[in-house]
């Protein structure tokens, strides 16, 4: 177990101070307007993506105890629901349609074995997603 | 690390075990622990004291990221990494440098390095079933090098508006390292295709992120036509060296032009099907495409997703890096890379001018096919000032890349878009 820990703490020192995306902002990128995402945008005007304001999807201040999930109701469940299978910085990149979070649950459910939760924690998460991670809102 | 805090590791208790992991997680304050610790939560109350999922035991590969140079992590878990484009220079792409794209977690055998008595099955739809050892393959079949791309189907994802869910790859999920191995297609025909055949489903010993031993993390595969093309090679070393823990050890398939992720890391089983392949991540929204264009945004019915195939052309900038200064009213060389999902690429374009005018770059022949091929132009920015190159390749079809991102998919699959730079000229 101690050597688990060792090397994780080693790979996190990686990752930390490993070049992030911080150390490329400051550099001109066109391509950075590119990936803007227009929160409730209408989806159905080609023209808003390109006029809209470029969110590239940095995370806001998250809290660390979370895996830098934001605060918010349904921030800790959704972060010891999630981190049985995967980190949170999967969960930070996202920003989907409501319906791409229900699809998205039912997936992890049917196809990778993730363990439902009761019915209340379970729409307590999925409005917590569809809040901090959407592309409606 | 204290032993009292070590201690905390497992609970326990299992009636009472969120104080003492919310204590740890308080004491340490790292996240990814956290989340090593939080995995044991959905199953805590089903787990005998003292028990350690087979997840938390195995490694999900990030502190092999110290070997890389100057890729960006998008996730830690499954390990998710990008290269920037100006680090994709390499004719080549070494080892430091190429990307990093894991579905589950990194199998204990590829991180010792211990191929000790690996066999490759070739079963399903053939005359003559074989379980080859890796000497088997060296010895029984031609050995092969070649250059191939390997890109993500997912590279581009980040600019699909509305956002699309996965990991958001910009343009650097993609490379071209040198191969080593036998043809694919010589071992399927030393089984013997059967007239039955339809397609393959390869298989690998990689670990479920639920730490599930029993779960297949990806198994995926291709059209028996492709497969019996022969451009795919069964690969044991990469760039001259056994291929390391992150890229598939001791054995991968290298499928070129169709999406990375058929190009299974970690082979032990080709399964020749009667049918499309059915494994993980071959059905419902993984790596398929609408069988008809949708609006952007919009759901797709279940039976109208088709499999993607051929990655679409593409072209990316490795020099200058963005936001390079230049000399105004000298000529400084522009130059990247060029491949397609359907072989060879007929011609690379830059503008300087925002897409207004373009001019044709010198294209080096592929030295093989579905290697990537070299462009450069000399560009000459007139004055001084901020300017924007943009470059696109045409394939054999005379089909281009898109200036902005071509139509949209609800998973954010094969985004072509024209990559652009800045560069700055100065007086």
């Amino acid at each position: 177990m101690f050597d688990i820990v060792t090397k994780l703490a080693a790979g996190l020192a990686v990752l930390v101070l490993g070049t992030g995306p911080a150390a490329a902002e400051a550099r001109l990128d066109p391509m950075s307007a590119l990936a803007g995402r227009p929160a409730g945008a209408n989806p159905l005007d080609p023209m808003a993506a390109i006029r809209a304001r470029a969110d590239a999807g940095a995370a806001r201040a998250g809290n660390e105890e979370f895996g830098g999930l934001p605060d918010g109701a349904g921030a800790e469940e959704t972060y010891y629901q999630c981190v049985a299978c995967h980190s949170t910085e999967i969960i930070k990149q996202q920003r989907v349609t409501d319906h791409r979070w229900d699809e998205l649950w039912t997936w992890m459910v049917e196809a990778q074995g993730m363990v439902e939760p009761e019915p209340e924690t379970k729409a307590l998460i999925l409005t917590y997603l569809k809040t901090n991670f959407s592309s409606e809102r | 690390m204290s032993d009292r805090t070590d201690s905390t590791l497992i609970p326990q208790d299992a009636e009472a075990p969120s104080g003492s992991r919310r204590r740890f997680l308080k004491t340490t304050g790292l996240s990814a622990l956290g989340a090593m610790l939080g995995m044991a939560v959905p199953f805590e109350r089903n787990l005998p004291a003292g028990f350690v999922p087979a997840a938390l035991a195995q490694d999900a590969g990030l502190d092999l990221m110290a070997g890389k140079q100057g890729l960006v992590v998008l996730g830690d878990r499954p390990l998710n990494a990008e290269t920037p484009a100006h680090l994709l220079d390499d004719d080549v792409t070494p080892y430091e440098r190429l990307f990093v794209r894991m579905n589950g977690l990194v199998p204990q055998t590829a991180l010792d390095q211990d191929a000790e008595g690996w066999v490759l099955t070739v079963d399903g739809e053939v005359e003559t079933p074989l379980e080859l050892t890796i000497d088997e393959l060296k010895s029984r079949f031609e050995t092969v090098t070649r250059r191939l791309v390997i890109e993500c189907g997912g590279n581009g994802r980040a600019f699909f508006q509305p956002g699309t869910s996965g990991n958001q790859w910009t343009v650097g999920a993609v490379g071209c390292p040198e191969w080593t191995g036998v043809r694919l297609a010589d071992v399927l025909k030393e089984a013997g295709v059967k007239e039955t055949a339809v397609y393959t489903g390869h298989y690998g010993n990689d670990v479920h992120l639920s730490g599930d031993e029993e779960k297949e993390v990806i198994s995926r595969g291709v059209p028996i036509e492709k497969a019996l093309e022969e451009d795919a090679v069964i690969a044991w070393a990469m760039n001259g060296a056994p291929l390391p823990a992150l890229h598939g050890f001791p054995l991968r398939l290298i499928v070129p032009g169709y999406p990375a992720s058929v190009s299974q890391k970690y082979l032990n089983r080709i399964r020749v099907r009667d049918r499309e392949h059915d494994g993980a991540k071959m059905t419902g929204d993984s790596y398929r495409i609408p069988a008809y264009p949708i609006a952007p945004g919009t759901e797709v019915p279940e039976e109208d997703m088709v499999v993607l195939t051929e990655m679409p052309v593409k072209s990316i900038v490795t020099f200058p890096e963005t936001g390079a200064e230049v000399k105004a009213g000298e000529a400084v060389e522009v130059r990247g890379h060029a491949w397609c999902g359907k072989g060879d690429v007929a011609a690379v374009h830059v503008s300087l001018d925002f897409g207004q005018t373009w001019q044709e770059a010198a294209l080096e022949p592929a030295p093989n096919r579905f290697a990537w091929q070299r462009w450069r132009a000399n560009l000459t920015l007139p004055q001084h000032g901020y300017y924007e190159v943009w470059a696109r390749a045409v394939d054999q079809d005379g089909i281009g890349q898109p200036p902005l991102s071509p139509v949209w998919n609800p998973r954010g699959y094969a985004n072509n878009i024209q990559h652009r730079i800045a560069l700055v000229a100065v007086a």
